[in-house]
């Protein structure tokens, strides 16, 4: 007999013992459905966690690419050691045009104000938006934001407090249907604006919210209608040049505003700079958090799983000593008696595997329209469902297959 | 009518049992030769060591001491797998209880045996259904055992015994729990495996069916009595 006619005989004895195991788990059907049971929970967690880590990711390329990898943004107060009462409104003028004029590398800095839940309305049609940011000429290309249609605030808006403004899309939608905003002018709190240009939209959700109901106003024209400070403001967002120095930057920013501030050095920040890294690393935090979680629930599910599969096939093999001792009377080597017990038990953990996927999918989902996690599916999920099931089958199928394989055929035959 | 060449010589054959510091000598030194296509009853009395030596004689146990040369070669030297495959080919066993899977139809119980082989899956299948007719079970092919009769559930284990063409054929009661008549086409049938040309050595406490056989070997107190 040649190497290859031996594989080739051992693979369709393997093969017929494949067979077997299908018709004795069948025969074994609530034994066999625990195991597949115990397993499937073990993996739809598997499933969650990691279409919820590659949902984190997502997350946060999205809102790196929304932020900008480019820029930073400043704001007023500091958000680490925020003590009671301390001032959040520490951005001036003076800091924005002395920013503007000497700090190297920035070529936009946009000062923001914000003013939230303002009712807006249009012939009939009345509706809340939520935001309405107060910001200098470029707020597009300060956000990386194009416009769909009409033209982004300039200059001369800024001087003169014009009565403009940007629409975001799903306001649009909402004020004008199918119309095209621009030229008509809406009511804000009886305040008339005219729409001058519309932000394209962009579907994502910025930390807060969605990005797309807000509406944009010279900060000027802001401060001065609906009454607020006009020394300060409450953010600055700056786009820099060269982002790969982007820790220089900030490192220039800061003693700058510092400063400007006119702080001490022993004396804390008065205000915090955000960038696209820091954003990474609060989302990585996070993640790290739902990593840790969803990981230990997935594991305590699967090992809970394969000690169901590991103590049923245990006695499995017991009780079906007969069994096992008739198979090798009739000539079943060993190895047989071992691959249809292994294979009976990576059969049962492959079932519970593909179960335990559209369970976990059906969670996912869930979770995602509940707005809980942000959950992406991919054949990533599939490889590790696959990869676990089969190890969890083979790790604890192995020690019930030898048992069955070690038994002596008389001892096993006569049952005893 | 002893043949030449003995297909199974046994010398001094002895098998004991420890059940904790008890020790059972079932065989105490049994000799025998059986040639190739001989029909040999062994006969003995309830406990007197016919299905322990029928055991030894299959491969399916060893003994505890004694020699067994089986086509001149000592078994004791052989590896595990080489007993499965001279188990698997050479002998056919049919096991005082059937001994049938429950949960496979009569068709796929018989066709075990070849599945441990390199014979086609539907060769197998075809094998197995002709010897299904042959002991008369041809419309009963996708029954369950439990959905047989006693004397069905041997026959198909005599088919299942035929599957790979086997030297030898193993009979260990192959008729105790039957009715009489059922009894006689077994050994009816057992007449005929031997015609074509198979050793065959049928295990009986029953000295009537003993004389069916060409020649009987009397096994008392762990010992061969007769010849
Ligand atoms: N595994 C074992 N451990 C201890 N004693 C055993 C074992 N197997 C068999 N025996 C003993 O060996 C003796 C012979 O048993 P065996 O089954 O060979 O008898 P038998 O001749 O086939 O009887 P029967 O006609 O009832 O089938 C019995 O006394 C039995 O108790
Ligand atoms: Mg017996």
């Amino acid at each position: 007999m040649t190497a290859w006619s031996r594989i080739a005989e051992t693979l369709r004895v393997a093969w017929r013992c494949a067979g077997m195991a299908r018709h004795a788990l069948w025969a074994a059907k609530t034994r066999s459905l625990f195991v597949v049971a115990g397993v499937a929970l073990g993996i739809a967690s598997l499933t969650i966690i990691v279409a919820a880590v590659d949902g984190a990711d997502r997350k946060a390329n999205e809102m790196v690419a929304l932020f900008g990898p480019d820029a930073a943004l400043v704001l007023g107060g500091n958000i680490q050691t925020r003590a009671v009462g301390q001032r959040t409104l520490t951005l001036s003028y003076e800091d924005a045009a002395a920013l503007r004029r000497s700090l190297p590398g920035a070529y936009l800095v946009v000062p923001m104000r914000s003013k939230s839940n303002v009712q807006v309305r249009y012939g009939g049609r009345v509706t809340q938006v939520p935001l309405v940011v107060g910001t200098t000429a470029g707020y597009a290309r300060a956000w990386d934001w194009p416009l769909s249609e009409g033209r982004d605030l300039s200059e001369q808006d800024l001087t003169h407090s014009a009565r403009v403004g940007l629409i975001g899309d799903t306001i649009a939608q909402e004020l004008f249907g199918q119309q095209s905003p621009i030229g008509r002018t809406v009511l804000m709190d009886r305040f008339p604006v005219q729409i001058v240009g519309r932000l394209s939209y962009r579907g994502v959700t910025g930390g807060g919210g969605p990005v797309d109901d807000r509406i944009i106003m010279p900060i000027t024209t802001l401060t001065k209608r609906f009454h607020l400070d006009r020394k300060y403001f409450r953010a600055l967002r700056i786009k820099f040049h060269h982002p790969e120095y982007m820790s220089e930057h900030v490192a220039n920013l800061r003693s700058l505003l510092r400063h400007l501030h006119g702080l001490r050095p022993e004396q804390e920040d008065d205000f915090t700079i955000l960038t696209a890294d820091e954003i990474l690393q609060f989302l990585s935090t996070f993640k790290g958090g739902l990593v840790l979680f969803l990981g230990v629930t997935a594991l305590v599910a699967m090992l809970v799983g394969g000690f169901v599969l590991a103590n049923l096939f245990y006695l499995g093999v017991d009780e079906r000593r007969a069994e096992i001792g008739l198979k090798m009377a009739l000539g079943a080597p060993r190895w047989a008696i071992l691959v249809q017990i292994l294979l009976e038990a990576v059969g049962l953990t492959l079932i519970g595997a593909i179960f335990g996927m559209f369970l976990g999918i059906a969670m996912g989902q869930l979770l995602a329209r509940l707005g809980v996690l942000e959950i992406l599916f991919s054949w990533k999920v599939f490889g590790f469902a696959l990869f676990a099931s089969l190890a969890i089958g083979l790790i604890f199928g192995l020690k019930p297959a030898r048992r069955a394989a070690s038994m002596a055929p008389i001892d096993a035959l006569k049952g005893s | 009518m002893s043949a030449k060449q003995p297909i199974i010589c046994l010398q001094d054959i002895e098998k004991t049992f420890l059940l904790g510091d008890l020790t059972i000598e079932v065989l105490k030194g049994v000799s025998l030769d059986i040639g190739a296509g001989e029909f040999v009853a062994l006969r003995g009395v309830s406990g007197s060591g016919k299905s322990t030596l029928m055991h030894i004689l299959g491969l399916l146990d060893r003994p505890t001491g004694g020699r067994y040369l089986l086509q001149g070669e000592d078994v004791a030297a052989l590896p595990d797998d080489r007993l499965s495959a001279l188990r698997n080919r050479l002998f056919g066993f049919i096991f005082q209880t059937f001994h049938l899977i429950p949960y496979l139809s009569a068709l796929d119980n018989v066709m075990l045996p070849g599945l441990y082989g390199a014979t086609p899956a539907r060769q197998l299948r075809r094998r197995a259904q002709e010897l299904l007719s042959q002991v008369g079970l041809a419309d009963r092919l996708h029954f369950r055992p439990g959905q047989l009769s006693g004397g069905q559930q041997q026959r198909v284990a005599m088919a299942r015994a035929l599957l790979n063409d086997p030297q030898v054929l193993l009979a260990d009661e192959p008729t105790g729990q039957l009715d009489s008549a059922t009894s006689t086409e077994i050994i009816a049938l057992l007449k005929t495996i031997h015609s074509q040309g198979r050793t065959v050595i049928l295990v009986t406490h029953d000295a009537a069916t003993a004389e069916s056989a060409e020649r009987e070997v009397l096994l008392h107190d762990g010992l061969v009595q007769n010849r």
